[in-house]
């Protein structure tokens, strides 16, 4: 139970920084449809830096440096070229795909046996990881949990309790009144996109570098989808995220659990198919969404 | 003089088409400067691609066995997109539709006469992956769901499903591998072209192309489904019911995506395989955006995409240049006409106001 918690903890952190990352884009109007190429970006690039370098430092930096490269290249299309983000971010992903296998086999050809790197080390919280049964849950995870679970709340305190996060709320709303004000519209937009970019490169490389220790051309499939749903299920609120990513990473962890020990009575498929069944109901069963009025809607100045 | 020309073709119509072949023209060159990171010449490597592709009738043909599923998933998303909806799901559609279609040849194979059956296969696909699409519009109806979100989320269930089905039901008799037996003979779509594997499923492709546009452009449900997606209060007080048009819509669009699982079973594959033609659907969408979400042209993005698949396939087994260099060709081609579609808004701007300027002399 405890490893079960832990585990769902542990599968929760790159939902929960890609969910965060798309919910500040999205209070600011713009959906990133292309976070799915961008958590595999992430992973490939985290793998790469990680594998070359031998350092899980340099595997997140290149990681969080690919992801803000097709972040500006979304926002490129999107805020300055005012195209339709569906459409865009759909060819973002083809596009990224095929980069990615392509380049690594550039890079490292056809390996007999696939390359591993060190797997990132947690990090027990002196003291704090003591506790019983909290302290292996909360306490005895690697740093980038512990760095999700701060940037969320930290998110929230951003868009709901200062100045900058009220400019990024409204011009998701009202962009002509943040227009108004003097503000540059696609300016905010392209920061938060960019942001958002940063936040995703890094969300991947969690898959590569702490989670599995290596890469493989299946190794977001549609996890970047699930961030997406997160940020719509926690109602464009940070700790609304937080509560999802946890729901997220339970149904992940039970699915890992049930796998290796034997599956039970329920077929290997339904588990694997939850977090897509979850959403759905999910999806269904909110009523009342906050939807940001402006959401995927280009800004066009009005002379 | 220059009325005469506008006659001929409208300027839209032609700054499409020149814009659109500039894109893919863009897209193949940055494409190969991609090469360049394997040490290839991406000049000769493109010329031996073309001299593949022509160098004999079977391969030639193989470019519109690849456009043929490539033309459904295609018109799947255009059909939505027309009223403003997101099907991204055409993967999973298929899917369902792949397996109705193996299901019915491995069932009534032998026991129905082969063409009855073979009819039986397609309305078995239809229905299937249009039902599966359906349910994306009705939860968007009568719970105002995110269609995209639970278009997208739905291929990952069907492909679930469809893994499922092929580790129990479904699987071989030999029970090694997780596939189907092979359909009987007389249950291949027939070959149109002899000595290649061209079957007619191309001219379904190309008809249903035909009649996606007659039914948009030429019918009443046609047009209310344009009005919805063009402006929904219009549409509204029109008394349209939005509803309806988003079930009717999921409900045809996943039928079209439905067939290509038809054509592929029963035309190419004759049996079903696990994680079979996994991006068809991705690259559907890419195919309708190029084509500007128009049936007709859909027909020609298709062929494109389906040189390419071929042509990279070649190549990869011939050359060392990895077949993902045509996902790259893609992903370039489609960014290109992206950016071509914000540059011909502004060319159409420019010629309005130098029309307006022009009357207003005189």
């Amino acid at each position: 139970m405890t490893n079960l918690m832990s585990r769902a903890i542990l599968m929760s952190t790159p939902l929960l920084i890609g969910a965060t990352a798309e919910v500040f884009a999205e209070r600011a109007g713009v959906m990133i449809i292309a976070i799915e190429g961008i958590f595999l970006i992430g992973a490939w690039g985290g793998f790469v830096g990680a594998f070359t370098t031998g350092s899980s430092f340099m595997g997140f930096l290149l990681a969080s440096f690919l992801g803000v490269i097709i972040a500006a290249l979304y926002g490129l299309i999107t805020v300055k070229l005012k195209q339709h983000q569906i459409v865009a971010g759909t060819a973002i992903n083809i596009f990224i795909a095929g980069i990615v296998t392509f380049f690594h086999r550039v890079l490292f050809g056809v390996p007999l046996l696939p390359l591993t790197i060190e797997p990132f080390k947690t990090m027990p919280v002196p003291l704090l990881s003591k506790i019983p049964i909290a302290g292996p849950i909360l306490f005895s995870q690697s740093l980038l949990t512990y760095v999700a679970y701060i940037a969320a709340p930290l998110g929230f305190f951003i868009l709901f309790k200062t100045s900058a996060g009220l400019v990024i709320r409204s011009t998701g709303e009202n962009p002509e009144s943040v227009d108004v004000a003097g503000i540059d519209v696609e300016r905010v937009r392209l920061i938060v996109i960019l942001i958002a970019g940063f936040m995703g490169g890094i969300a991947g490389s969690f898959y590569s570098i702490v989670y599995l220790g290596m890469y493989t051309s299946g190794i977001i499939g549609g996890r970047g989808w699930i961030a997406f749903a997160i940020c719509f299920l926690g109602n464009w609120n940070p700790l609304g995220a937080m509560v999802g990513a946890l729901i997220f990473g339970i149904a992940e962890a039970l699915a890992i659990y049930m796998q290796s020990s034997g599956g039970g009575i329920l077929p290997n498929e339904l588990l694997i198919a939850m977090p897509y069944i979850l959403t759905i109901v999910l999806t269904i069963s909110r009523k009342r969404f906050n939807v940001p009025t402006k959401l995927g809607t280009p800004y066009i100045k009005e002379h | 003089m220059s009325r005469r020309r506008d006659t001929l073709m409208s300027p839209k119509m032609r700054d499409l088409i020149i814009t659109t072949f500039l894109s893919v023209f863009l897209g193949l060159a940055v494409s190969g400067l991609m090469m360049l990171f394997l040490g290839a010449d991406p000049l000769s490597v493109y010329g031996r691609l073309l001299q593949f592709l022509v160098r004999d009738k079977y391969t030639f043909a193989d470019i519109f066995v690849k456009a043929t599923p490539l033309v459904f998933t295609a018109l799947a998303f255009a059909f939505t997109f027309k009223a403003n909806l997101y099907n991204i799901g055409a993967q999973g559609q298929f899917y369902m539709g792949s397996v109705a279609a193996v299901f019915i040849s491995l069932f009534l194979g032998g026991i129905v006469p082969g063409p009855i059956a073979l009819l039986l296969a397609l309305a078995a696909a239809t229905v299937c992956g249009g039902l599966w699409g359906m349910m994306v519009g009705y939860v968007k109806a009568r719970f105002q769901a995110n269609d995209f979100l639970v278009s997208m989320m739905s291929v990952f269930i069907a492909l679930a499903l469809m893994n499922y089905l092929l580790r129990t039901v479904l699987i071989e008799a030999k029970r090694e591998y997780p596939q189907t037996d092979p359909i009987l003979h007389d249950l291949y779509i027939p070959i149109i072209a002899s000595g290649t594997r061209l079957h007619a499923g191309f001219l379904l492709a190309v008809t249903v192309a035909v009649l996606c546009w007659i039914f948009l452009y030429k019918t009443t449900i046609g047009y209310r489904i344009r009005v919805v997606g063009m402006n929904p209060v219009a549409a509204k007080f029109a008394g349209i019911d939005a509803g309806k048009i988003f079930v009717i819509a999921f409900l045809i669009s996943g039928a079209l995506a439905g067939m290509a699982g038809f054509t592929e079973i029963n035309g190419v594959q004759h049996m079903l395989v696990q994680g079979f033609n996994p991006t068809i659907g991705a690259e559907g969408i890419g195919i309708a955006i190029l084509a500007n979400a128009n049936p007709i042209g859909i027909i020609f993005g298709a062929i494109l995409f389906g040189a390419l698949k071929v042509g990279g396939q070649i190549l990869g087994q011939t050359s060392g240049i990895p077949s993902s260099i045509i996902e790259i060709m893609e992903g370039f081609v489609m960014l290109f006409v992206l950016i071509s579609y914000y540059f011909r808004r502004r060319i159409e701007i420019r010629r309005e106001i130098r029309k307006l300027k022009s009357e207003a002399a005189q």
